[in-house]
């Protein structure tokens, strides 16, 4: 233990990390009835730094060349020690990144987190959502097997029903006028390079938001559940009296970070197949569409919903809405109170809203 | 006093399944990344003693690494690493000064490996070989 002390004296001699420690961790205060759901945020941020490494791993051996990549994918499953591994753990992870952003999201909503003045929390937290579904769907074309290349095929075909410009952005976003080689290059730049970068850089400003507002008061507990002030002048919502986030909270963060680790390994471990049909182990054939062939779990209420309706125009107008509506939920709904209990309408929309979500999923899944 | 023996205890328990855990999570990224020994370039090869005429050399790939056949003019036949021992790079023949060169670092050897003049600290490795029957057998 001298040692360290030593160390830590050391350092904090030269860049004050004592005060940092103070100011950050020992007396960076949250609010007392604060609970577990607050932690997800941590938890992503821990998935994300997963993706990153394993993703980096992955790279090592993969190929990014419409000859080559089914084989390096092969080559990296049965062939490279633990290399089966690595790339579940990718491929899991991914699923799970965006099932725990979902249930941030619904968390943020329920307790009215997303309320002035914290909407430019919601608007980076929004455009992470989307980022990652986008860093899934570039990420899903890599393996170049059957399934990603149809799914690939079907989900970039959507934005063809877009007036005048569908058909020419189809083809911008394919590098030609069907899924092939040069989509590979698009989507690989785009999901190793421009998307991680961007997703970390709004990671950094989402939290730097949430440092500058300061932590929300869960509505729930006994205190005030609503907003207690106007937004007239800045000013930090400190929680004078509350618990410190180290070590009080982080022990918070790591129970939810076990949680979620023990249900992705045991995915990893035990349910792999879930995430993988028969077609995942097919070399992709341009010119032998599978039957029934569906996009990710988290598109099936979009494609469900472009089946839906008789114009593929209306089909996206009305996700564009939805879309839209949810980014700009904090605009819409600018009541100070928090408590959904208090807020029968807000209630009522939102779980009817989740409830329709699931319902066109399993309906995508089924039909 | 009870109480600290308990937290001491609980926290030597707690380092030691953090550090389990990380050894659990390193040992599999550790196997990915390690070297796949012996598995790239064939460890016994044959080359027809015809294939290769006087004063001539022929490069090839050796237990993973680059190997060189010398068939000098008086026709003795040597192979050795061609991996240069000053900084790694491979050696060239110089068929007609019959000796071997450096480009990175200009650093000489003889047909048979010893260094005649640079900064190379060794003498280039032999590998063993074989004559028999008009077939050189390397390995």
């Amino acid at each position: 233990m001298g040692l360290f002390k030593r160390l830590y004296d050391w350092i904090d001699l030269r860049i004050g990390a004592r005060e940092i420690v103070e100011k950050e961790l020992t007396g960076y205060l949250l609010p007392r009835n604060i609970n577990g759901w607050y932690s997800l945020g941590s938890v992503l941020l821990v998935i994300f730094a997963l993706q990153v490494a394993t993703g980096t791993l992955l790279m090592i051996y993969y190929v990014p060349d419409a000859e080559k990549a089914f084989k390096s994918v092969t080559f990296i499953m049965n062939e490279l020690p633990y290399g089966w591994l690595i790339r579940l753990c990718h491929a899991v992870g991914s699923n799970m990144m965006v099932a725990v952003l979902l249930l941030h999201m619904l968390s943020t909503m329920m307790m009215g987190s997303y309320k002035s003045p914290r909407e430019l929390n919601w608007l980076t937290g929004f455009i992470l959502f989307t980022l990652v579904q986008g860093i899934s769907l570039t990420g899903y074309l890599a393996p170049w097997s059957q399934l990603s290349f149809w799914a690939t095929t079907v989900a970039t075909n959507s934005a063809a029903a877009i007036p005048v410009a569908g058909p020419y952005l189809v083809e911008f976003l394919r590098g030609g006028k069907l899924v092939g080689p040069p989509t590979l290059g698009r989507f690989f730049a785009l999901h190793v390079a421009v998307m991680p970068v961007t997703i970390a850089a709004l990671i950094g400003a989402h939290l730097f938001v949430l440092k500058r507002t300061g932590i929300s008061t869960p509505p729930f507990g006994g205190e005030l559940s609503r907003n207690p002030w106007p937004v007239q002048s800045y000013r930090y919502h400190g929680h004078p009296g509350g618990i410190p986030f180290f070590p009080n909270y982080l022990l918070q963060d790591l129970t939810s970070i076990c949680i979620y680790l023990a249900i992705f390994l045991a995915v990893v471990f035990y349910a792999p197949s879930l995430l993988f049909t028969p077609d995942a182990f097919i070399p992709a054939n341009p010119f032998q569409t599978p039957a029934h062939i569906k996009p990710e779990w988290y598109f099936l209420a979009n494609y469900q919903t472009l089946k839906i309706f008789p114009s593929e125009l209306l089909g996206l107008s009305v996700q564009a809405a939805a879309m839209t509506f949810l980014a700009l939920l904090p605009f819409i709904d600018r009541s100070p109170e928090r408590n959904p209990l208090k807020r029968p309408v807000f209630l009522v929309c939102a779980i009817g809203g989740f409830l329709l979500w699931v319902g066109l999923t399993i309906w995508g899944h089924f039909s | 006093m009870e109480n600290d023996g308990r937290r001491k205890f609980l926290g030597v328990c707690l380092a030691g399944a953090t550090v389990a855990a990380a050894a659990a999570a390193l040992y599999p990224v550790f196997q990915y990344l390690a070297p796949r020994s012996g598995k790239t370039g064939a460890d016994k090869l044959v080359f027809a003693a015809s294939d290769i005429p006087e004063g001539e050399a022929k490069f090839f790939e050796y237990a993973g690494s680059s190997a060189v056949l010398v068939k000098t003019n008086a026709g003795v036949v040597v192979v050795l690493s061609a991996v240069c021992t000053h900084l790694g790079c491979i050696v060239q023949w110089e068929k007609d000064k019959q000796d071997f060169i450096c480009p990175c670092h200009a650093g000489h050897y003889s047909p048979d490996g010893i260094v005649l003049s640079g900064p190379p600290p060794r003498p280039l490795a032999k590998i063993p070989f074989t004559v028999a029957g008009g077939e050189i057998t390397v390995g």
